[in-house]
């Protein structure tokens, strides 16, 4: 099979799923397991032929026109280099992994066909964007992974918390996509094309064409799919969706599809614009950790987590090493869908109780849960070793070389991460049991077991780039080797190592000292209920968009309703239909019946007419 | 003559009469245009009466006819009892 061939199945696979199951098979379960279980499946070995002929035959791209209006064309069409098959092969088989485990958590749930018709449709838009050979295509299935996540956060639409999560993720996430759909306006104004290959060429031949403008405005798209600085607000509440969901959409892919699309599209960020993403990422990394101290839902200290390695990956994108952000993307999504899986099967296990004050001792009900749950942590803290580390070994590099500022702050974002990980497992994982939920939690079964097995491996082996089959990630080997040739290479190798293993064991021990095994309270709250409230409060940006929304645009709002009510319906539409009215109640009282009133209306007429006539001559 | 007859058509109020008074103003109506052929010379005048006293006839059959069905249904003709156009 030609490898166009191979992706268009990978494309269509998914879709036909999705539709198959929402025409066919919303009352039928089983059927929509299997259908979009074998959909993951294809994908999954459709996306090995395709990177298998790719390894053979080179980059790849083939499209058709789609729509032409007057001189400007669009193009579907799909694009494969070894960053996209990087992207694909990851996207695929953590989406295979997550599907599989999907089957045991939906277990009982009353519209399981609806989220796995969900889950079908996600994985067709995520490898859309993967795939997309300009940036319309690009934006096209940037939104269908929009409406995807809307769908599967609100997949307990009874519960009011879910709704309103999934209105607010869809909204925030409209803010981005504004100046995304700008600077593809733009882009096509300047450059008079969007296909991403063809940007490259020109940018390459003539380096004065970049524009600030434009990579400002589709940096706006970055921001809001992952959840950076000032549209973070809406991935925590995300997590009011079901696990498997947070794993996949909210920490392994969709998220990371904003920093994919930076790598992207990395050959139209002007050299001035790339501090201030650093610095964003920078700033991400640090406010996350500390906003995840004050959580106490399992999902949403994950979520919090999920911000600042988001923020990581920024931050190295903006010291000008978009390889090294793809690795710590990679392996993060390894490591964090690890957690979230093994968060929503400890979830399971404790009948959807996720307050981890609650939890405590789940160590002994559920050894194998908990044992890949201290791998993703490990590899998340980046313990010596494990695939976390080399990402984040390899950023903190690039960081000491870059900016000694930058390089303390994600330091301090590393001990962070050893801090907030320690403090959500001492208090979940050791100690007694604090509920009965606790009590009677039970260890879940292959289906859940398998994926986390699977995760845990690669978050262990994830890291160590010789062993990635089939040449993959050469961008990623491309910027360490640039690294590696930098000047001051050794010294800070050793100095990164040091600080980042002392970040990581200092966080985890103090966690420890802190809180306690299986603590009930937080002790931070009971001590120093300030500072808690403070975290807690994560800089009140939700109450201030809250206070824009409510006070600012209500008001303009209302006044624009006012004025739609008074103007245009009250004064053009009844007042209208009123004046019609009004004549014809007049007209009405002419129409008596009586024939003398007629004649004398005609008497009237002639004289008035004669009066007329007479006048005018 | 017209005179009489539109203020007939005015004040009374049997059908008939203002019928008659019709009449009377289309017949006004001739003699001004008998008289004015004559002034004028020409034979125009003269014409047009022939076709209104033409037309005249035709419209008497016709409008007593109505009159005659409408005192069959009602047993009235005078104009103030029949204001309404349905029953």
């Amino acid at each position: 099979m030609e490898a166009t061939n191979s992706l268009l199945l990978v494309l269509f696979a998914p879709l036909t799923a999705a539709c198959l199951i929402a025409f066919f098979c919303r009352q039928r379960p089983q059927a929509a397991i299997a259908l979009s279980l074998s959909a993951a499946g294809v994908i999954f070995i459709a996306s090995l032929m395709a990177t298998l002929q790719f390894t053979r035959l080179g980059d790849l791209s083939a499209s058709m026109e789609w729509l032409r209006l007057g001189d400007f064309v669009v193009n579907m069409g799909l694009f494969l280099d070894n960053t996209a098959a990087t992207m694909l092969m990851m996207v695929s088989f953590v989406g295979l992994l997550i599907h599989v485990f999907s089957v045991g958590y939906m277990r009982g749930d009353a519209a399981t066909a609806r989220f796995f018709g969900g889950l079908s449709i996600f994985m067709f838009s995520m490898l859309g964007i993967v795939l997309a050979d300009n940036l319309v295509m690009l934006f096209v299935f940037w939104e269908l992974v929009g409406f995807s996540s809307y769908m599967l956060i609100g997949h307990y639409i009874a519960k009011d918390e879910a709704a309103q999560a999934s209105k607010k993720a869809f909204i925030v996430n409209r803010v981005g996509d504004l100046g995304f759909l700008l600077g593809i306006v733009f882009a096509y104004w300047h450059f008079g094309t969007t296909e991403l290959t063809e940007l490259a060429a020109l940018i390459e031949l003539n380096p004065a064409l970049i524009n600030g403008t434009i990579a400002a405005l589709l940096m706006c798209g970055f921001i809001g799919k992952s959840a950076q600085f000032p549209l973070h607000v809406w991935l925590p509440d995300a997590m009011a969706g079901p696990t498997p969901v947070s794993a996949l959409i909210h920490a392994a892919t969709m998220v990371a599809a904003g920093v994919y699309f930076l790598i992207r599209i990395v050959c139209l960020f002007p050299v001035e614009l790339l501090p201030s993403i650093a610095w964003l990422g920078t700033g991400v990394a640090l406010y996350a950790g500390f906003c995840a101290f004050a959580q106490s839902d399992i999902k949403r200290i994950l979520a919090y987590s999920t911000l600042s390695q988001l923020g990581y990956m920024a931050a190295v994108f903006g010291l000008g090493y978009p390889g090294l952000a793809l690795f710590h993307l990679i392996t993060h999504a390894f490591f964090k869908a690890l957690l979230f899986l093994g968060a929503g099967s400890v979830i399971h296990g404790c009948h959807h109780e996720q307050n981890i004050f609650k939890m405590g001792g789940l160590f002994r009900k559920m050894p194998m849960t908990s044992g890949t749950f201290l791998i993703g942590l490990l590899a998340l803290c980046g313990v010596y070793g494990l695939s976390g580390f080399y990402s984040k070994d390899a950023i903190l590099i690039a960081a000491g070389l870059h900016s000694n500022l930058i390089f303390f702050l994600l330091v301090l974002g590393a001990l962070l991460t050893a801090g907030y990980m320690g403090r959500l497992f001492w208090i979940a994982f050791l100690g007694r049991p604090n509920s009965a939920a606790a009590e009677n939690a039970h260890e879940s079964g292959p289906a859940m077991l398998l994926p986390l097995i699977i995760l845990a491996l690669l978050s262990i082996a994830g890291g160590w780039l010789n062993l990635w089959p089939l040449g993959l990630g050469e961008i990623i080997q491309d910027d360490q080797a640039r690294l590696h040739a930098s000047v001051a290479y050794d010294a800070m190798h050793k100095k990164v190592v040091i600080a980042g293993s002392v970040a990581c064991l200092v966080g985890l021990l103090l966690a420890l000292l802190f809180y306690r095994m299986g603590a009930q309270k937080d002790r931070l709250q009971t001590l120093a209920a300030p500072v808690y409230a403070f975290l807690e409060s994560r800089l009140w940006f939700d109450e201030l968009y809250d206070f824009y929304v409510q006070k600012v645009q209500q008001r303009v709002a209302l006044l624009l309703s006012f004025l739609d009510v008074s103007i245009l319906k009250g004064l053009c539409m009844r007042g209208s239909a009123g004046l019609v009215a009004l004549v014809s109640l007049l007209l009405r009282m002419l129409h008596t019946g009586n024939l003398h009133n007629y004649v004398a209306w005609f008497l009237a007429g002639v004289l008035l007419l004669s009066a007329f006539v007479f006048a005018c001559a | 003559m017209f005179a009489i007859g539109f203020l007939g058509v005015i004040l009374r109020k049997n059908t008939l009469v203002l019928f008659m008074s019709l009449e009377l103003m289309l017949n006004a109506v001739n003699l001004a245009l008998v008289a004015f052929s004559r002034y004028n010379n020409t034979m125009d005048g003269n014409l047009f009466v022939f076709f209104i006293i033409t037309v005249a006839a035709a419209e008497v059959a016709v409008g007593l006819a109505i009159i005659v069905a409408l005192y069959r249904k009602r047993q009235t003709v005078m104009v103030d009892e029949l204001k309404a156009l349905e029953n």
